[in-house]
């Protein structure tokens, strides 16, 4: 197997004139690509996701991070912190049964919404997300069913089924947290797939701090004990420690390969630093800091965090959306995104393919 | 190979010297391809561009063919490209690349074949391992049992998931009856023994069909005529081994010779497979999130001070 530069002598090629020059922006990580497009025209097609998708994206992170949160407080302290189990338990019932509609809508033919279980393709995270979203919305109804028959009845069995179909539940719940992240990275949209590792890590983190925020909202509702704040308060400001790193080391990959120009529009840069970042990580965590560090809490600073980090939170979303459809928009992106990194050299990949199921 | 002037008339067109056919003719690829299709085998086009002369003859063969609609009917100011791009009504896309205006300076000397004005005809190029496929959840796109990349318009949901996946930009789902379309190298015409209509109608057989294997041959033998010609800037692309392969894709069913760097073609040098991305996303986030587990463990467990 010969090496590409043997066959095509792009190098020896003398450099010609027109839309190279204009094209010639930053020919950042290539020593040879220098813009060249066909007509500026997009080198792949962007997905047709808006609203929809992030607002699945929202919900479905919520109620898959709140069932992680209410697993975790019912198995550390059992009786001990009932707000945050039980304010989990539902909220993740509410955000997993605002998930199917938003899907099935967002198909182009959603009257065939049930070939999604027609296959299990593990090459395609739309097809695993299909099978969490099933498994993950069988337990969860069931945990909140039981939780619902505690509430009303107090029954020690319903407690116990509520516990144990938690845990399957929290399982799925951690991948419907993160699997959209995987969703978007499996693309060929520069944005997405310049970051498969740390955009799932910001998804698990954004869709937790979410869960934490509504069940901090619902525990101020509830007139929880003090006690039972204090520890919401204090997991946020983790949560929300992991959240700005996250942010900034998904900013730094962005501009190292290059695929960052999206978010230089004005609209998308401005919902970027002070929506997704801004409200959805450094106001809340600040809020949260102060809270611990000075060992007083206040009504209003919790409401207000908690609403801070749902509001950035939902923009975060958007931004990833609608900045990976403009990714996909920009040739030079794909292209110089797609040069041959290290070394230069292009292998032949191995044979086979997984035929169809 | 396939005789570009044959100088005897093949036996078996003597058996069709009548005005009307009375039936369709068994293998008629054997005539047109100079093969026989045989399921089982791997099957692809080899476009080479060193021929095209832009006549657009395969756009018409395909559209007529598929009975696909018109799409853009304005004028793009693009050379001669009216059609702009491949979509779910455009499966065969030629584009036209004009080198001649040096920056405004005078072009002095010309490069043999095609002479600094390139055409190309673009396709779907029926990956060896497709990422338009891998990201199907429904099961509609599917490999034939030609080797190639198909989507079964009655199981298409229309999830969209396939368009963002591709690599070349390919595949686009319509918004007329919301599935998802694209080439299928004729899978229709090849069960019937008959060559793709594209390459059929090809008339100066820049568009060649033919098993996978002879076709990465005749590719091989066409660069090395061209380079002993002084051609240096011919180069193929999907080949194995060459641009295009990279990153988990493989060799390109439908593969090219060009004579400019791909991405003057729109076409990516290095692009990868989607689904090489999925283990490692889905493992950070289950990492990322068993770590969250662990610090609400911490928390829960602690008291106020
Ligand atoms: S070129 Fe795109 S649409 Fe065609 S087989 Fe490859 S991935 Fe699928």
């Amino acid at each position: 197997m010969s090496e590409p530069t043997e066959r095509s002598p792009y190098g020896r090629r003398k450099r010609r004139g027109g839309d190279d020059a204009t094209n010639a922006d930053s020919p950042r990580g290539s020593r040879l690509y220098r813009g060249e497009t066909y007509y500026g025209r997009p080198a792949i097609k962007p997905s047709h996701w808006g609203w929809l998708i992030a607002g699945y994206y929202f919900v479905g992170g919520l109620a898959g991070g709140a069932q992680v949160v209410a697993a975790v407080a019912d198995l550390i302290a059992p009786g001990r912190d009932r707000t945050i189990v039980r304010a989990g338990r539902y909220l993740s019932l509410a955000g997993l049964l605002a998930s199917p509609p938003l899907l099935i809508a967002d198909l182009q033919t959603p009257a065939r919404f049930y070939n999604m279980l027609r296959i299990i393709r593990p090459t395609s995270p739309m097809s695993i997300g299909s099978w969490i979203l099933t498994v993950f919305g069988l337990f969860t109804s069931l945990t909140a069913l039981a939780q619902g028959i505690e509430d009303l009845t107090g029954s020690a069995t319903a407690r116990r089924v509520a516990r144990w179909s938690g845990l399957p539940a929290a399982a799925s719940g951690m991948l419907m947290a993160t699997y959209t992240g995987a969703l978007s990275t499996a693309t060929s949209v520069p944005l997405w797939a310049a970051v498969p590792r740390a955009l799932p890590t910001l998804f698990g983190l954004a869709s937790t701090a979410s869960s934490l925020a509504a069940i901090a909202l619902v525990a101020e509702a509830a007139e929880a004990n003090e006690e039972t704040h204090w520890r919401i308060e204090r997991l946020s400001l983790l949560v929300g420690l992991g959240e700005l790193a996250a942010h900034a080391a998904i900013l730094r990959a962005w501009h190292m390969r290059g695929v960052a120009g999206p978010l230089e529009s004005p609209a998308l840069s401005a919902l970027h630093k002070f929506g997704m970042v801004g409200l959805g990580a450094i106001v809340p965590t600040a809020i949260h800091a102060a809270q611990q560090l000075t060992g007083r809490r206040t009504r209003a600073g919790t409401i207000g965090a908690a609403t801070a980090t749902l509001a950035g939170i939902f923009i975060e979303r958007v931004v990833i959306v609608f900045a990976g459809n403009e990714s996909a928009r920009r040739p030079t992106d794909y292209l110089r995104f797609t040069q041959p990194r290290g070394g230069a050299t292009i292998q032949c990949a191995s044979k086979g393919n997984d035929e169809s199921a | 190979m396939v005789e570009r002037y044959p100088t005897a008339i093949p036996p078996r067109a003597l058996d069709y010297t009548g005005a009307i056919m009375p039936q369709l003719m068994p293998d008629e690829a054997e005539l047109t391809a100079g093969l026989r299709i045989v399921p089982g085998r791997t099957y692809g086009f080899f476009t080479d561009t060193s021929l095209c002369i832009g006549c657009k003859a395969c756009e018409v063969a395909c559209k007529e063919w598929n009975a696909l609609p018109a799409a853009n009917l304005g004028l793009t100011g693009e050379s001669y490209d009216n059609t702009a791009a491949l979509s779910a009504t455009t499966w065969r896309h030629v584009a036209f690349v004009e080198q001649i205006s040096a920056g405004g300076a005078r072009v002095t000397a010309m490069q043999p074949y095609q002479s600094n004005w390139l055409m190309m005809s673009d396709v779907c190029k029926h990956c060896e391992r497709a990422g338009c496929l891998e990201a199907c959840p429904t099961g509609s796109l599917f490999r034939t049992e030609f080797g190639t990349v198909v989507v079964q318009q009655d199981i298409c949901n229309g999830c969209g998931y396939c368009v963002p996946a591709c690599p070349f930009g390919v595949i686009t789902t319509s918004e007329v009856d919301g599935k998802a379309h694209k080439c299928t190298l004729c899978y229709d015409r090849m069960k019937g023994g008959l060559e793709p209509a594209c390459a059929k109608a090809c008339p100066t057989d820049s568009i060649q069909f033919g098993e996978l294997g002879e076709l990465q041959g005749r590719a091989e033998r066409r660069l090395a005529t061209l380079h002993e010609r002084g051609v240096a800037n011919a180069s193929l692309y999907g080949a194995p081994g060459t641009p295009g392969t990279t990153g988990g894709i493989g060799p390109l069913h439908a593969f090219f010779l060009l004579l400019d760097r791909p991405e003057r073609y729109g076409l990516p040098v290095a692009p990868t497979l989607p689904s090489r991305r999925v283990r490692p996303a889905i493992l950070a986030g289950l990492a990322t999130m068993a770590g969250i587990a662990l610090a609400a463990a911490a928390t829960f467990m602690g008291e106020k001070k």
